[in-house]
Parts: C-alpha cells; sequence; structure tokens
C-alpha cells in the first residue's frame, strides 16, 4: 500500500458515505425512512438487491473457493432464477398490493401476532448473527494484511455503514449501492484482467480454462445425486431454490429492497434481472479465482496465504522449521513450473498423451505441495496455539496485494469496503424495520406519531450496528466465511419458508397449527445440524417440509376435534 | 397508476414472456456449463 492507495480507498469511502447522507437528507416519515417513498426503478431496485447479496465476503471467499475446489460452488446459484419467478409471480403483487413495510406484517393479517412474531423473532436470529460476519470479512482483510487491531478495524466499518444508514434509511442504502455495485463490478473485471495479462507464454483465454480444466478446477456441473455433497446440480436446483425463495421472499434485507420499487413492475423487472444476471456475475467471480490458480503454476504461490500470520511464527523458535519448508515449497514450484509449461505445448500441439503425461506429474507434485502445506499449517498452530490456519480467504487478497500495481490495490480494497458496507446497509436497515415495525410499534409502542417511529428505527439501526460489531469479535471461527454465512441461513431459513408457503397456498392451515410445526420444524434443523452430517442446503428443504406437512397434520386433528365436538 | 397499468410489463405483451425468457437464459447456460465441463 503506499500514498495512491491510501487516497483512492479513503476518497471513495468517504464519496460513499457523504453522498449516501446528502441524498437521503430529509427522510422524517416512516414510509421515507423504511420504503424510500416507493420511488425506485427497476435497475436502482436490481442493483440494490445484487448489492445487498454480494457482500466483501463474496469477493474474498469466492476466488479462494475456486481457487482450492474448482467452479463447481456456482451450481449453487442455479435454484436462483426459479426463485426469481416464483416471487414474481406471488410475493410482489401480494407484498405491494396489503402495503406492508416488513415481509412479517403479512402473517398477522393471514394468521395471528404469535406467527408474525415468531417469523420476525427468526428472521432477527439469522440476520443479526449473519450482519457480524459482513463486517467481520472486510475488517480480518485490513487487520490482517495492514496489520491493523481487528476490533478497531470492525468499528471503523461499522461506524462508516452506521452513518449514513441511520441517518437516511432505506434511500440512503439504495442510493449508495448503484455506486457500490459499478465499483465492485469494475474492480472485479480489473484484478481478473491482471491475472489474466500476467499470465506467461502468451497464455490465451481458452488456454487457461484447459490448463484448468486439466487440473480438475472446471467442475461446473455434477449431475451425480449425492445427499452427503454440497454442490451438485440438484443440490442447487431443488436446495437452492428453497434458499433462494426464502432468501428473497422471507428475508425483509430483500424484500426491503423490492418493496422500495414504485410499482409492482418495476418490483418485477428488478428481480427478474437480478435473476439474469446472478449466475454469469457469480461465474466470473469463480473463473477470476481459476485465473488466480493458473497464475500461480507459472508464479511461485505463497507457501502460506496469510502472510501476516505466518510472519508472526516466524518470530518464533518454529521459524527455521517453517523456512525449511518454505525452501523445499520453492524448489517443487520450479518443476511445477516446467510441468505447466509443457502441459500449455502439448495442449498447442494437441498431443493428449502428453498432456495426460504432464497432467500426472503436475498431479503429483502438487500432491507434495500439499503435503508441505500441511506441514507449514502444523508448525503455525504449533508456533501460535488457537491461530486459524485456514487460509483459503486469503487467496485472492493476497494475490491483490502482491500483484496488482499501486492505485489498483486501493482500488480493489475499496471494492471490499464497497461490498461489505452495501451488503451491511440492507442488513441493519431491514433488522431496524423488524424490529421497529413488527416488535416495537405492534407489540411495545402501538400510537406514537411519525417522528417518533422515525427515531425509534434510526436507534435501532444504531443497536444492531453495535451487536453486529460485537459478533463479528467472535466470528474468525469459521470455518470459511462463504459457507459460515449460508449454514447460518439455512438453520432459519427453511421454517421461514415453510410459514410463508403455507400462508401464500395452503388456505387449509390455520394459525395455531403452523406455529406449532414451526417450532417442530426448527428442533429438527438443528438436529440434523449436530447430530447428522448432512449437506447444510438441505436443511432448506427439511424445514420447509417439515413445517408445511406438520402443519397440515395439525391442522387435520384440529379440524377433526372441532367436528366432534359440533356433533 | 392504476393496478391494471401497474401489471402491463415492458417489451413484451405478457409477464409470462419475461419468465420464460428467464428459464430459457438458464437452460442455456446449464448447456453451455456441461459442455465446459466435458471438454475442459
Amino acid at each position: 500500500m503506499n500514498t495512491i492507495d491510501w487516497v483512492i480507498l479513503f476518497t471513495t469511502l468517504i464519496l460513499i458515505v457523504a453522498y449516501g447522507t446528502w441524498k437521503s437528507r430529509g427522510s422524517k416519515n416512516i414510509d421515507g425512512y423504511l420504503l424510500g417513498n416507493k420511488s425506485l426503478p427497476w435497475w436502482n431496485v436490481c442493483l440494490s438487491i445484487m448489492a445487498t447479496q454480494a457482500s466483501a465476503i463474496t469477493f474474498l471467499s469466492t476466488p479462494g473457493q475456486a481457487y482450492e475446489d474448482g467452479m463447481r460452488f456456482l451450481q449453487f446459484y442455479f435454484g436462483l432464477p426459479l426463485a426469481m419467478v416464483i416471487l414474481s409471480i406471488t410475493a410482489v403483487p401480494l407484498y405491494h398490493r396489503l402495503k406492508v413495510y416488513t415481509a412479517y406484517e403479512y402473517l398477522e393479517s393471514r394468521f395471528d401476532l404469535k406467527t408474525r412474531s415468531l417469523a420476525a423473532f427468526l428472521f432477527l436470529m439469522l440476520r443479526g448473527l449473519s450482519v457480524g460476519i459482513t463486517i467481520y470479512a472486510p475488517s480480518l482483510i485490513l487487520s490482517t494484511m495492514l496489520d491493523w487491531n481487528i476490533n478497531l478495524t470492525t468499528i471503523f466499518i461499522g461506524t462508516l455503514v452506521m452513518i449514513y444508514t441511520v441517518s437516511g434509511g432505506t434511500k440512503a442504502v439504495s442510493m449508495t449501492q448503484k455506486y457500490q455495485l459499478t465499483i465492485i463490478m469494475g474492480g472485479m473485471f480489473i484484478a481478473g484482467w491482471t491475472a489474466f495479462s500476467e499470465l506467461p507464454n502468451d497464455i490465451t483465454f481458452t488456454e487457461a480454462f484447459q490448463v484448468a480444466g486439466e487440473m480438475g478446477k472446471m467442475n461446473l456441473i455434477n449431475l451425480s445425486f449425492d445427499l452427503g455433497d454440497r454442490y451438485n446440480i440438484w443440490s442447487g436446483l431443488i436446495g437452492g431454490l428453497f434458499l433462494f425463495l426464502s432468501y428473497f421472499g422471507a428475508d425483509q434485507s430483500q424484500v426491503g429492497r423490492y418493496l422500495g420499487g414504485s410499482s409492482v413492475a418495476q418490483s418485477r423487472l428488478g428481480l427478474i434481472f437480478n435473476g439474469l444476471l446472478k449466475v454469469p456475475m457469480q461465474f466470473v467471480i469463480l473463473y477470476i479465482g481459476i485465473l488466480v490458480f493458473v497464475f500461480y503454476q507459472f508464479n511461485q504461490a505463497p507457501v502460506f496465504h496469510n502472510q501476516s500470520l505466518k510472519d508472526k511464527a516466524m518470530q518464533t523458535e518454529y521459524a527455521g522449521d517453517i523456512a525449511a519448508l518454505e525452501l523445499e515449497y520453492n524448489d517443487v514450484f520450479v518443476e511445477k513450473r516446467k510441468e505447466a509449461v509443457n502441459m500449455v505445448e502439448a495442449i498447442r500441439q494437441d498431443d493428449a498423451a502428453l498432456v495426460e503425461q504432464t497432467r500426472v506429474s503436475i498431479e503429483k507434485i502438487q500432491g507434495v505441495e500439499k503435503g508441505i502445506r500441511a506441514e507449514v499449517k502444523e508448525k503455525i498452530a504449533a508456533a501460535i496455539p488457537g491461530a486459524n490456519t485456514l487460509d483459503k480467504d486469503y487467496v485472492f487478497i493476497t494475490f491483490v496485494m502482491t500483484y496488482l500495481p499501486h492505485g489498483l490495490i486501493g482500488l480493489l480494497l475499496a471494492v471490499v469496503f464497497s461490498a461489505a458496507m452495501a451488503s451491511t446497509a440492507s442488513e441493519l436497515n431491514s433488522l431496524a424495520s423488524t424490529t421497529a415495525v413488527d416488535i416495537y410499534k405492534r407489540s411495545i409502542k402501538p400510537v406514537a406519531d411519525d417522528y417518533h417511529y422515525v427515531k425509534a428505527s434510526k436507534w435501532f439501526t444504531a443497536g444492531w450496528a453495535v451487536f453486529g460489531m460485537m459478533f463479528a469479535s467472535i466470528a474468525n471461527q469459521a470455518e470459511n466465511l462463504i459457507q459460515f454465512v449460508n449454514i447460518i441461513g439455512s438453520l432459519f431459513y427453511g421454517t421461514i419458508l415453510g410459514i410463508f408457503l403455507s400462508a401464500f397456498y395452503l388456505k387449509y392451515i390455520k394459525s395455531n397449527a403452523v406455529f406449532i410445526a414451526a417450532i417442530i420444524a426448527e428442533a429438527v434443523i438443528l438436529y440434523c445440524y449436530f447430530f447428522t452430517k448432512m449437506a447444510f442446503l438441505l436443511y432448506n428443504i427439511i424445514g420447509c417440509v417439515v413445517v408445511v406437512v406438520i402443519a397440515y397434520i395439525i391442522q387435520y386433528i384440529e379440524n377433526q376435534g372441532t367436528k366432534k365436538a359440533s356433533q | 397508476m392504476s393496478e391494471e397499468q401497474d401489471e402491463k410489463p415492458p417489451v413484451f405483451s405478457r409477464w409470462s414472456a419475461w419468465y420464460w425468457l428467464l428459464m430459457i437464459v438458464l437452460a442455456v447456460q446449464i448447456i453451455i456449463y456441461l459442455f465446459i465441463t466435458n471438454s475442459f
């Protein structure tokens, strides 16, 4: 990082905060503060939805995911376009017609207060926890890469978001998100292009595909049906559909975005374009990870991607061991590079036998590399007890910091910050809306003027921001950030979706039945999480199905009892 | 703006056309990704 990087980073951050605060000034009523006066055109709804979903975790973790595990994570998003269609047909017109502030308000008109409160509570649980992760991810980078204190970094990011989110509410969130997403997409494109242009021997785009493919990284589609496999086309289409139906249909952080659309048509188009763009966007982000992987076939990769942690370990008695392993790792790389160059030549000459021969050689070398890396991790763990030695999330940012020219480093850090701020802002805004409308206004202080509720919403926004910052301090125990967020989501989304599906489509089911069924479903999901090895995407299906089936059975029994009593 | 006017989609005469477009784009992408998986 040099002066240019710092100037770019801080100018971007200050401009975003100032713009959001200035542009949304004067939101004095609750309609303006929580719904942005329903004034957004479809493209702004779409950008807002995409910016909300694409958190800093997406840009940090996803390239690392592709680097380690290939492109198969893409299948996770296949259910999203299907969910957009279903929600455009059902939820969007319904929410607009009922003129609700939050999705949970609808549940009271359909069921009763306790069901509305339960769904709102489950949402506050899952979103409250994940807002901590959303703030934690960029804090982790800055604190690690720049050797800053993690808690101070968390407070810095949380406070930046808090300033314009508290001040301007939904309008500030949406107004800033369109610029944040522009910075994000521009920055990621530049990072991908840099990785590609730094490849040696004039390797073409297709050859990069081929090298990655030979290394087993172009595993985009897996047609086999395996309940224990996290990412295959079936878990993506079915599990993903349920997850995204819940996320976009029953999670206020997304419902709040399209409720800000100026009409049903604008909200619908926003969702449809999100469905058109999301999968290709994830493809691009994953492919950037693949380009980084190919780049490291020809350039020396760090033996451990979390450089700061390694530096700390190097100050202990294990320094000698780690240095020796690093030398060994560098020697192995020379061999790997030779084989990688041979592989490209073999691909160009269309020599299948030589391609296979080099592939086997590289695979062997990678096995040795993996062994050395495992040893390095063991040494670091021994040197710094309790340290997290998983370095997948550092792959991309270490690449950026090491290989991108100055100026672009600042821009890429601005990307990560922008992404974090965009999604955190939506989360805080939705947490505040739900707390203010579904809990405070409904059950604590039902009669007050608009000014009071706006003020209360601002306090709730600030309160959730503080909670998020506090939770962020314990988030570093998570195995992989993006998976952790998805696991938290899957623990609650299935139940929430079951409640909403019953509300939308099953008129037979009444309030008591759905309430008891939702509690049973949540218990079943928690059992699956703690006592089985089931893929977490399936929790969404199980939770939803258990709610619907149990609610149906309870309703049937209740109806039979009522019939007998009336006879 | 009335509900009826509001419901009219741009470009196509029916919303179902937009939904089909979304489904077709997804199907085409899956075919392309399958092709990439099998080719590389």
